[in-house]
């Protein structure tokens, strides 16, 4: 198989992993925040764990990366602003405006471009590299897509949260392929790509899946389930062949 | 005997640098409730920069024993806030309990003077190899204890805690160093196999207490984009730092 179409087909497997995400039947009542709250955190630290396992390639040029990792920051800022997310609640579905939806959505699409960086960079360092990043995502993306449908209008039924929570994702292999025909046809520019996807992710997790979760459920339990999520993925990143 | 006190002076030296961190807030003037949030962003982005640091090193050493000495120091801060929320009881606090700025200070000052016995060990397994690159690991080690002593700055002055005592327990936090750094030097066989367990330990602490403590007290005092957007930052820098000082 022509490695391009191993690119894809590894990112568009971690996009469809948001297929049993939206099919989850969350408790009602009060125990809903909490376990939203939990579903946003084990997403953050899921990211954080793919943010360092980018981190820690050794052989990259240090300031080309951390370049590329302001230029990410940068990018979720800027597109932040520009998309008007930037004081949503990613939990809450927002009553008094009706385009609360639509924005949800154009949030979690940008996630998952950042996602597919990651995984075209990755998939540039090495197969196996790219191929655990592109697990690490997928099994990150089942709790988001939880997480946006238990956000999104409740009138609207499963078939609406999985065609949202896949159409969102949508993105993924599309960067995925753009980054790694980037990155190998001119590998001076894997350093700027692997940072770039840490920085992206990093502030990410800061400005949205952490806040979302610590209003969502008490600190102590938050802290729990992201840092053993991101123990987990770095064991599990350490010990790949 | 010559090379033992060499070996304590080196690590007494990179404790002594860990002070330097708290240079910088000479010249932060009053704290805002604003700045208190920003410099809890800077020492999360800090911390969490230097415990992937701690687990890159860690898991070259076994990755399993990384893990379980992560997951071991996540119970000692989960216990250690336990024990301070319950007992410590601080004057002028009705309820019982150490004052959430009191406890927060605690911990982070905790962790780090925890996290200064692994890289103590760290220093004298290094130098077990031989005395050569001794010189070369300690200007490195001291270098990269600075933002370490930032982070604790950060908190301790979000706090309202002076300059001079912010300098002071940067180096507390740091004088395990030494102290373990000559054990560690005489057993190297001994110590080595502890290596990832303690480096793990102090990892998994580091993260769990920014995730529990720093970060929720960040959020709550300063714009959510505004603390991403520093925590992130800072913790690029810290990786940056990390790479520049390990040449």
């Amino acid at each position: 198989m022509h490695p391009a179409l191993t690119v894809l087909l590894y990112a568009t497997l971690a996009a469809l992993a948001s297929i049993p995400g939206g099919l989850v039947r969350w408790p009602t009542g009060g125990a809903r925040g909490r376990w939203v709250g939990w579903a946003h955190a084990l997403a953050a630290g899921g990211m954080l764990g793919a943010a360092y396992v980018l981190a820690a390639i050794d052989g990259v040029t240090a300031a080309r990366a951390a370049a590329g990792g302001v230029l990410g920051v940068m990018f979720i800022v800027a597109t932040h602003s520009l998309t008007g997310v930037a004081r949503l609640d990613l939990s809450r579905p927002d009553g008094s405006d009706p385009s609360h939806g639509r924005r949800l959505v154009r949030v979690h699409a940008l996630h998952a471009c950042s996602e597919g960086v990651a995984i075209g960079a990755g998939m540039a360092v090495n197969l196996s590299l790219g191929a655990f990043l592109a697990l690490a995502i997928a099994v990150h993306n089942i709790p988001e897509a939880a997480t946006l449908a238990a956000a999104s209008d409740p009138g609207h039924g499963r078939a609406r949260s999985v065609g949202l929570g896949v159409l969102s994702n949508a993105g993924q292999p599309l960067l995925a392929v753009s980054t790694w025909l980037l990155a190998t046809a001119a590998p001076s520019t894997l350093p700027w790509a692997l940072g770039f996807a840490v920085g992206a992710l990093l502030n990410l997790v800061m400005t949205e899946l952490l806040p979302a979760s610590y209003r969502e459920a008490g600190a102590t339990s938050i802290a729990l389930v992201a840092s053993v999520a991101l123990g987990f993925v770095v064991l599990l990143g350490g010990l790949r062949p | 005997m010559r090379e033992l006190t060499l070996v304590f002076v080196y690590g007494l030296v990179t404790a002594l640098a860990t002070g330097a961190g708290a240079l910088p807030f000479a010249f932060v003037g009053r704290v805002s409730p604003r700045l208190v949030g920003r410099l809890n962003a800077l020492a999360s982005g800090l911390m969490l920069g230097a415990s992937f640091g701690l687990l890159a090193e860690g898991t070259r050493f076994g990755g399993w024993e990384t893990f379980v000495g992560a997951n071991l120091g996540v119970l000692f801060i989960l216990g250690t806030n336990r024990w301070l929320q319950g007992h410590h009881r601080h004057p002028g606090q009705p309820g019982g309990g150490a004052s959430d700025g009191v406890r927060r200070m605690i911990l982070v000052v905790t962790v780090m003077t925890v996290h200064s016995f692994a890289e103590g060990v760290a220093i004298g397994t290094a130098f077990g190899g031989g005395m050569t690159l001794a010189a070369f690991i300690t200007v490195a080690i001291a270098v990269h204890n600075v933002p370490e002593g930032v982070a604790i700055s950060a908190v301790l002055r979000s706090n309202d805690v002076g300059v001079a005592r912010c300098a002071g327990w940067s180096i507390v936090s740091s004088l395990p160093q030494p102290v373990m750094a000559v054990p560690a030097f005489l057993f190297v066989d001994a110590f080595a196999p502890a290596l990832p367990y303690g480096i793990g330990f102090a990892a998994g602490a580091m993260v769990f207490m920014v995730l529990l403590e720093i970060l929720p007290e960040a959020y709550d005092k300063a714009s959510v984009r505004e603390i991403g957007a520093i925590a992130s930052l800072s913790l690029i820098a810290m990786l940056l730092f990390q790479r520049l000082v390990a040449g």
